[in-house]
Order: C-alpha cells, then sequence, then structure tokens
C-alpha cells in the first residue's frame, strides 16, 4: 500500500469500495454469468464503485477459490474466447444475506450522519 | 516509439516483479487475467492505444498490493493456498478435556501407585489445571473454583499422605481419603461441567 496524496483524499471511498465491492460483483452476476470486461464497465459506469480495473481481477480469483463464483470459458462472435464469471449456491447465499444486512446498515449510518446526537439506545 | 506488444510485454513484467511474493500459481493467474483482459478490450475497442488500455487498467503496483492483501488476508509469501475458510481454532480446548485431566490424575495414582504413576498423575493435573485456567468456558471465579477443589487441595492431601509415611496404597485408611479425595474432585469436575459456557 503507497498512500499518496490523492489516496489520501478518497481514503473513506476506498475504504467503503473494499467492503461493499465483491457483493457488488457478485451482485453483476445474479441474472447471468458475465466475463471480466464486461464487469469491469458496469463497476466503471456506476461511478462510486469505479477502481483501478486490474485490481478486480485478484477480487475475482479469490472469489473463486471461496467457491462463490465459478468460471467457464465461452467463444465469442468477436475476437477471443471470454471467460464467463457464474454465481455459485454459496455464492448466491453470500450475496442473499449482504442483500438482508445493508439496509439496516446503511440506515444506521445515515442516522449517525444526519442526527446530531444519536440516541444511545440500540440500533440493531 | 515502442509497439504494442513490448508495451504490453513490460507492464506484465512489470507486474510480474511487483508480484513477487505472490505464490507462483496465484501470480501466473493474475498474469492470465490481465493478459486476458488486454486481448478483449483490444478485440472489443480496435481503435483504442494499447497505453489508454494499460492506463484504464492501473498501476501494476496497485494491482501486485491488492492481489498480495487478497491472499489469504495477507500471509503472503506462504507457498501454498491454506484450506481456504478454515477458521482458526486456537485456544478452543474442549471442555471436557482439563475436566477428565484433573479427575483421572488421582485414579491413574491409584492404579499405578509405582514409580511413573504418580509422576503422570502431577503432570494430569497440572496440565488439567492450564487447560481450565486458559480455557475460554469457564469465568474467572468458577476457574479459581475448581483449580483450588480439584487440583490445589488434592495434590495437598496426597503430599500430605505421602509426607505422613503412607504413601496413596498403605491401607483401608488411605483408600478412604483417596476415594474422598476422588468424589470431591468427580464432584468439582461435574459442577464444572454443568456451569460451562458453550
Amino acid at each position: 500500500m503507497e498512500p499518496g496524496d490523492s489516496t489520501k483524499q478518497a481514503r473513506a471511498a476506498a475504504q467503503l469500495r473494499k467492503g461493499v465491492l465483491e457483493y457488488c460483483v457478485l451482485a453483476l452476476m445474479r441474472d447471468r454469468p458475465r466475463y471480466g470486461v464486461e464487469l469491469l464497465h458496469a463497476l466503471e459506469d456506476s461511478g462510486a464503485l469505479a477502481t483501478s480495473q486490474g485490481t478486480v481481477y485478484p477480487l475475482l480469483s479469490r472469489l473463486r477459490r471461496d467457491d462463490l463464483v465459478t468460471t467457464t470459458w465461452q467463444e465469442s462472435a468477436s475476437g477471443p474466447p471470454r471467460r464467463y464469471y457464474a454465481l455459485t449456491d454459496s455464492g448466491r447465499a453470500a450475496l442473499d444475506e449482504f442483500t438482508r444486512v445493508w439496509p439496516g446498515f446503511r440506515n444506521a449510518v445515515d442516522a449517525f450522519l444526519t442526527t446530531p446526537h444519536p440516541s444511545t439506545g440500540d440500533l440493531a | 516509439m515502442k509497439t504494442s506488444a513490448s508495451l504490453e510485454h513490460d507492464y506484465l513484467s512489470t507486474v510480474e516483479r511487483e508480484a513477487s511474493a505472490l505464490p507462483a500459481d496465484r501470480r501466473q493467474e493474475l498474469l492470465a487475467d490481465l493478459a486476458e483482459h488486454i486481448e478483449v478490450t483490444r478485440a472489443e475497442r480496435p481503435d483504442a492505444a494499447i497505453g489508454e488500455i494499460l492506463a484504464e487498467l492501473g498501476d501494476p503496483r496497485t494491482i501486485a498490493a491488492t492481489a498480495l492483501a487478497e491472499t489469504d488476508n495477507g500471509t503472503a509469501g506462504t507457498p501454498a493456498r491454506s484450506g481456504a475458510g478454515a477458521p482458526a481454532r486456537r485456544g478452543k480446548v474442549h471442555p471436557l478435556i482439563p475436566l477428565l485431566l484433573l479427575t483421572l490424575s488421582l485414579p491413574f495414582i491409584m492404579v499405578f501407585p509405582g514409580e511413573p504413576g504418580p509422576l503422570f498423575g502431577l503432570l494430569f493435573r497440572v496440565t488439567g489445571a492450564i487447560l481450565l485456567c486458559t480455557s475460554v468456558h469457564w469465568a474467572a471465579v468458577q476457574k479459581t473454583t475448581g483449580v483450588l477443589l480439584a487440583a490445589v487441595l488434592p495434590s495437598a492431601v496426597i503430599a500430605t499422605a505421602n509426607l505422613s509415611g503412607g504413601g496413596p496404597a498403605a491401607g483401608t485408611p488411605a483408600l478412604l481419603a483417596n476415594l474422598a479425595t476422588l468424589a470431591l474432585m468427580a464432584g468439582t469436575a461435574a459442577w464444572l461441567w454443568r456451569v460451562r459456557r458453550a
């Protein structure tokens, strides 16, 4: 890790991205398998989740090792065959779990950011 | 002016060098993924300059650092993957183990009163006491009570019996004393078993 001046400014965004990126990648595969470049374009179009493209490949590699995704090669009409990433059952379960906890998480953060003195009651 | 091929080659060589701490198979996989990405992107955007494609991929150092961080939570350099997802179970000894060690230490001495017996019995008791104290299954008060009743007190009784010349195998009174001590230890172990935390 090399914290330069520009990364210092972007630290909050980078920390957040680190936590949610893999679930967003899993979510992109929810309806159909996608190949790497396709996944990167979708992340890029999202704006906030855009990241140095090359860093997504180590993430995809880990998802594969953790058995959350599988890969298959498919021929393409244009250019080389593409490696398609698809959710496994455990990948789908991880995505469902994230989908379940995310709204509560998001609301809790919003509450902290908007309320000057958050109640000390339980936020769970 | 460098050719596209040499620019790509230089880029991948830099990634390979920066990722030298990665296990070899992981490093080759990363290089293959990046090469594939470049090839696919060039097919989809024939007009894009190779420099542009590489710039979008990003700094080789950042990519290598990310790959290292993704490698089993930062334990980079280990040559093999270490069973993905196997949670570490350090310090989680089954609660039955210290209790059995403590309780069985006395019968062990009674059955084997000869030389190795008492030594092993003592080892059992000390090991049991240590495991009890380091266990996550009991609160501090319970541990203290357990060690006092199941290890310290019996040890004192046995030492007293030995010093007073009888030894653990000297007739009916000694046997009764042993059985009483055993009952105390077994009772303490049973109590600890009942109050343990899951």
